[in-house]
């Protein structure tokens, strides 16, 4: 028999992560929901998750690379998937976690169950897209004969760091909408600017050759800065990124673990104000 | 003993700020942040010093007027909100019934909605897998279960909802007002499945306005009356207790400011209204008092019609001396009553006009804040309670045989 206490005057600082587990049925089913639900009543279905990046590459590739002349190492169109590929997984789950505990509050204020998993089971979901990018990207590799370079271990590490990014922004907006409406809107604002200020497109070093130090060290608060930089240079190889990332990596796990902390205050309450 | 237990609840509070409306905007949180002590708006307590203690299988009835905290109580035991002050102990697995269907996406199939409302409500995949041929068969809509639920009707869409809810197999079920739901049939077997659940020794907290239904299923009765438990006892109690309480007389209107009504020559006019209760049934006692005050010395015949409106103006019933062959003649002292041994009106807000004539002249007409508010029910007092019409009138019905019409 299971025994709870629900004491006003006790406040737990971190989720009960034992009970998340117990839910994970919840987590995979709510997951599956958004799924299936997607591309329901659309006339090529699937075929949009391929389509989106596939459109966004051959735009940045005109962009960047025809028009402005950024130049890499590599095949542009491949550098530009690779950042393409993280970047489309943050902002995904950013911008669905972010609306994700009022769009289910019908749920959030009729049945108790953790909260959290609602903006995990997005983190889940956009795993989907995060791995159409992928392949789009080995497709490439082997169509240009590119080998991946031997820190490619590495990649695990940075996908990690770029999911616990996503995580961190994505918990954190999720509870703040709840209480402030206002990040309904300041999220798209923050995906359009976060594709410039991430190198996704270009190369990071030159934001290292045209920027001062000081400002260097405020672009790499960006926490994807780092990730999609990392990501990169493990798959590709060549010079290996500089300390600076490492603020980046800080960043991250600051936003993470503040992440849980506050999602955990607001979480009792999230029913009085959905 | 402990594990007889099965809620224990101490000194449960729970806090609203009134006009949260605007403390929940960015600029007002960024403004508060700055001033230490700004001023908060106003408290409202829910729930306060609320203690019972709830064996294990007993089967509770909670009742109280509307706004009283039912829901609040309800919402903290299952804790979809947290409680201001206070403890609550709960021995077993909760699951709580608060509207059925809840998490239901149009575009998932029928079957693909069991899923995701069972586990939703706490059922592991496996456990609903293994009850699957069982919902869908006391849904009764096998035929449609791998439709999109968007192409169900509502009461499709119920049924599934509560079959999901029905194979729930908690030792704690918390309910409120599913049995509002669905055709009198249906209504019957959710009752039926209800009973089931209590008979097996399991705890069940059940809100209700349907006293009825109340009556039936539970054993004990909690009152909650402004946030506060009234009354902690037999069912039985705790429900003559709560019909009593609408019987307080209720002044509604008390003035002698007839100049800024528009209606009438006011040579006399209404002075004040009565009725009897605050809170009606539709099987309640109604009597409405009126006393009419003169201007000048006025004297004959007056005529009084009480006229009952729903919320769209209609005029659903009407009374009036009109129809009284004695005529009436004006007495200063006079209270002047008009009573129905039951409303026999169904459950929601209606209104009452007040008309007013003195020697074949329009006197006084008085209609603002005088409503009234029916709670759930019906004449019959059976627990099947949705009756479709607005009116509910008492009947003879017989079977006649061999009889010549």
């Amino acid at each position: 028999m299971d025994t709870k206490v629900i004491d006003s005057n006790k406040n737990k600082i971190f989720p009960d992560f034992r009970e998340l587990i117990r839910y994970k049925d919840l987590f995979w089913t709510l997951s599956w929901r958004d799924f299936r639900v997607r591309y329901a009543q659309t006339t090529i279905g699937f075929l949009w998750a391929f389509l989106q990046p596939i459109v966004t590459l051959l735009m940045l590739t005109l962009v960047f690379n025809q028009f402005a002349g950024v130049k890499t190492d590599i095949p542009y169109i491949i550098f530009a998937v690779c950042g393409l590929s993280m970047w489309t997984y943050f902002s995904y789950v950013m911008t669905n976690s972010g609306v994700s505990i009022i769009q289910n509050q019908d749920m959030v204020k009729k049945i108790y169950f953790p909260r959290l998993i609602i903006p995990l089971s997005k983190a889940l979901v956009g795993l989907i897209d995060f791995g159409i990018t992928i392949g789009i990207l080995i497709v490439l590799m082997i169509y240009y004969q590119i080998p991946p370079a031997n820190t490619i271990f590495l990649a695990p590490i940075f996908m990690l760091f770029g999911i616990l990014s996503a995580l961190g922004v994505g918990i954190w907006l999720s509870a703040l909408t709840v209480r402030f409406r206002d990040f309904q809107h300041i999220v798209p604002f923050f995906v359009q600017i976060g594709l410039f200020a991430t190198p996704v497109a270009y190369p990071s070093e030159l934001v290292s050759t045209r920027l001062p130090k000081w400002a260097e060290s405020i672009y790499y608060l960006n926490p994807m800065a780092g990730v999609v930089q990392g990501f990169r240079w493990s798959i590709f190889g060549g010079e290996p990124p500089s300390n600076m990332i490492l603020i980046s990596f800080t960043v991250v796990l600051l936003l993470f673990i503040s992440g849980l902390m506050y999602f955990k205050k607001v979480e009792s309450e999230m029913a009085d104000y959905v | 003993m402990e594990s007889e237990t099965a809620i224990k609840i101490s000194n449960l509070g729970k806090k609203y700020s009134i006009g949260t409306q605007k403390e929940g905007t960015l600029r007002s949180a960024l403004a508060n942040a700055f001033k230490s002590s700004a001023k908060k708006g106003e408290d409202f307590w829910a729930l306060r010093n609320v203690s019972f203690n709830i064996p294990r299988g007993e089967v509770v009835g909670i009742i109280g007027k509307n706004g009283a905290g039912k829901s609040t109580l309800l919402k903290l035991i299952s804790q979809i909100t947290k409680p201001t002050e206070g403890k609550i102990e709960i021995h077993g697995r909760v699951a709580s019934l608060l509207e059925v269907g809840t998490g239901f996406h149009p575009e998932l199939t029928g079957k693909e909605n069991i899923f995701l409302n069972g586990t939703i409500l706490g059922m592991s995949r496996k456990e609903v897998k293994s009850k699957l041929d069982e919902i869908v068969a006391f849904s009764g809509i096998e035929k449609f279960i791998n439709t999109p639920v968007k192409h169900y009707s509502s009461g499709m869409y119920v049924r599934l909802a509560f079959a999901v809810a029905a194979h729930l197999e908690p030792e704690i079920l918390i309910i409120d007002e599913v049995l509002a739901v669905g055709d009198a049939e249906f209504q019957k077997k959710c009752l039926g499945k209800m009973d089931e659940v209590a008979k097996t020794g399991r705890t069940v907290l059940f809100v209700s306005h349907n006293m009825a239904a109340v009556k039936n299923l539970c054993s004990h009765g909690i009152l909650i009356e402004k946030g506060e438990v009234a009354f902690n006892g037999s069912i039985n109690d705790a429900i003559s207790k709560y019909n009593s309480m609408g019987a307080e007389k209720k002044l509604i209107f008390n003035t002698s400011d007839y100049k800024t009504r528009k209606r009438g020559l006011h040579q006399i006019f209404i002075d004040s209204v009565q009725i009897n209760q605050n809170n009606y049934l539709p099987s309640s006692e109604f009597s409405i008092q009126l006393k009419i005050a003169q201007n000048e010395g006025f004297s004959g015949k007056i005529e009084i019609s009480i006229f009952v409106f729903d919320q769209l103006n209609n005029t659903i019933f009407q009374l009036s001396t009109y129809y009284y062959t004695t005529p009436i003649f004006y007495q200063e002292d006079a209270t002047y009553q008009f009573h129905l041994d039951k409303i026999g009106l169904s459950p929601g807000f209606y209104k009452i006009g007040v008309w007013l004539s003195g020697n074949g002249i329009e006197q006084d007409y008085v209609e603002e804040d005088i409503t009234l508010e029916i709670d759930s029910g019906n004449i019959y007092e059976i627990q099947t309670a949705n009756i479709s019409s607005i009116v509910q009138k008492e009947f003879i019905f017989s079977v006649l045989k061999n009889e010549k019409y």
